[in-house]
């Protein structure tokens, strides 16, 4: 009996076990950005102000601050003129955090990318990464902050 | 087809022929013949809610010694609490240069502020309470001007320069279909723009070289290429081009400058009596001496403290009498301006006849200003204004008073539009009054 006992719980045990598989996908992580393509929104005032802030000092914007330049935007109706003195305001206000020249010579394609995922969420495609590194390159008065100025006076930068 | 029918039918062709390029899709017969009276309007409305009592049935005296004619005292239990204001800058009160309208309606919807500011530059009355928070359904002068004015004008010639915030920057263009941000006027509200905290967020720009803005340049025109939406359609509000936007740039860094250079402590010599009424005009000035705009809106609001001093509401009623007749005196002294731009003044809509239950120190009873929708209930004084019309000599009638009831708040557009000489270009169905049918066409020949 204790023969056909054991025999019987042999093969349930040999039954029910089995090597778990280890899958392997051969896919390369990612990290999810937005393509210029399909930015519909436009940012709101406070959105637009609290970002570019955030984008240039590395904190968040004080409410005090905030309340002044809301009222300041609203006080003109030509944005696209008082937003280009915001940020110029901006680039002039101490404690700008700002990439020296010297690292772009030093690596010019990643500081293009860098600089397009800080502010458009996104890599540069090819042409405009090469357009970028030839315009930085070759023409001295192309600056960081010139670079810095002119994505977040763009029509992307308004969009998310 | 014998000669009698060959004649006739060849007469109507010819008629046809005639005709049919004056028939517009409108439906209106007969295209603008784009002659203008003037070659530059600015309407002031004289804000914040005005009882004719106070103003043109003087009331407690004469309030307004700059704009009319008369020597009343003011009533002697209020007159102590009158700042003192500098003298006329004018030789005679403004109504001798041209029309008084002393019993003017706005005739339909409810007296709100922002109600009455929308009937002044559309020209149509609303009959609800508006969304304070959207722009006007209906096109403002602003966009009928640059529309329909033949050659179509750039922003940079239509201004509206509001006394406050909340509701009024968006009155310089509609959410109209038609029309729209594209066909919007410059808008500023100075009194917010150049304040410290202006000066604190804006005054302080970084300033590239030339050689830098060369290359910005090229390189806004390459990241705008690369991307497939432009913000300024629409959301941007009013588009300048960037030669203007340029010049919009300098002007606010100038105001700045002369702010920082003290030149707006005391611009007009009232020292203290100085108000957001003043300063608003004072800063329309700098607009017109810049600019020289052929279609400028200010406001003034500073009278609304009637709803809980009386007294202070006639001391105010007194500055932007002396604040118009300053604006009209900078018009008539800058070049290109002087007496080629007819002014129209007037409230956005009246007070009560019936004071509310604040009491100021003089024993003032407060006045609000509630006739509402269905022109029967509330107190229908507040749809009681005065009009003043003033202009060149052989344009518009000079020292004509109109004591009759004429004229009401949605004829001033037309008058504008007829001014210009667009207003026939204006089709039907956007309903502004026709000009020959509004009565303030009596100030002009």
């Amino acid at each position: 009996m204790n023969r056909y006992l054991f025999l019987f719980l042999l093969v349930v045990a040999v039954s029910s076990c089995k090597k778990e598989s280890d899958y392997i996908y051969e896919t390369t992580p990612v990290t999810v950005q937005q393509s210029g393509a399909v930015k519909n929104n436009v940012k709101s005032t406070t959105e637009f102000i609290s970002i570019a802030y955030a984008d240039l000092f590395g904190a968040n914007i004080s409410q005090g601050q905030l309340t002044k330049l809301g009222n300041v935007y609203a006080s003109f109706g030509d944005k696209k003129v008082v937003e280009d003195r915001i940020i110029l305001n901006f680039l002039n206000v101490p404690g700008l955090q700002i990439p020296a020249t010297p690292s772009i010579n030093g690596d010019t394609t990643a500081f293009v990318s860098k600089t397009y995922k800080k502010f458009y969420n996104r890599e540069p495609n090819a042409f405009e990464a090469y357009y970028w590194k030839e315009q930085i390159r070759l023409n001295a008065n192309v600056s960081p902050l010139v670079m810095y100025y002119v994505l977040m006076t763009s029509d992307e930068y308004r969009f998310y | 087809m014998n000669r009698r029918k060959f004649l006739k039918t060849a007469g109507i062709a010819a008629a046809g022929a005639i005709a049919a390029p004056y028939i517009l899709p409108s439906g209106r017969l007969f295209a603008a013949t784009g002659a203008r009276k003037v070659n530059h309007v600015v309407f002031c409305l004289y804000a914040g809610g005005v009882r004719n009592l106070e103003s043109v049935q003087m009331m407690d005296g004469n309030l307004m010694p700059n704009l009319l004619n008369g020597a009343a005292p003011i009533s002697p239990d209020i007159a102590g609490a009158m700042d003192i204001l500098p003298a006329s800058p004018l030789s005679q009160p403004l109504q001798n240069y041209g029309t008084l309208f002393k019993q003017v309606k706005y005739r339909r919807g409810p007296t709100g502020h922002y109600n009455g500011h929308t009937v002044a530059v559309t020209g149509q009355y609303v009959d609800i309470d508006l969304n304070i928070r959207a722009h006007p359904e209906n096109p403002t002068i602003f966009e009928l001007y640059r529309k329909h004015n033949s050659p179509q004008k750039a922003a940079l010639n239509s201004w509206w320069v509001a006394q406050n915030l909340g509701p009024y920057p968006a009155l310089n263009f509609s959410s109209h279909e038609e029309y729209g941000a594209a066909y919007g006027a410059n808008f500023i509200a100075p009194t917010w723009l150049i304040s410290q905290d202006g000066y604190d967020v804006l005054g302080n720009p970084k300033v590239f070289g030339s050689n830098e803005k060369a290359a910005i340049s090229n390189l806004q025109q390459f990241v705008n290429q690369n991307f497939n939406k432009s913000y300024t359609d629409g959301s941007a509000g009013v588009v300048n081009d960037n030669p203007d936007a340029a010049l919009l740039q300098s002007f606010i860094s100038d105001l700045y400058n002369k702010a920082q250079g003290g030149q707006f402590l005391n611009p007009w010599g009232a020292g203290p009596a100085m108000n957001n009424d003043m300063y608003n005009i004072c800063f329309a000035e700098e607009i017109i001496k810049q600019f020289k705009p052929e279609l400028l809106v200010v406001n003034m609001q500073d009278v609304d403290v009637g709803h809980f001093n009386y007294t202070s509401y006639a001391n105010n009623l007194r500055k932007a009498d002396f604040a118009a007749a300053h604006l009209w005196n900078t018009i008539q002294n800058t070049p290109g301006m002087a007496n080629d731009t007819v002014m129209i003044i007037i409230p956005e809509h009246g007070r009560n006849q019936f004071g509310n239950t604040s009491v100021d120190a003089y024993g003032r009873y407060a006045l609000d200003h509630t006739a509402p929708v269905d022109l029967i209930s509330g107190d229908q004084m507040a749809r009681d204004i005065f009009c003043m019309v003033v202009g060149p000599v052989g344009v518009v009638k000079q020292g004509q008073v109109i004591n009759t009831a004429m004229g009401e708040s949605s004829d001033v557009v037309p008058v504008i539009a007829n001014l210009l000489g667009f207003d026939s270009s204006i089709p039907g169905y956007i309903g502004v009054k026709d000009y020959n049918s509004c009565d303030l066409k009596a100030a002009f020949y």
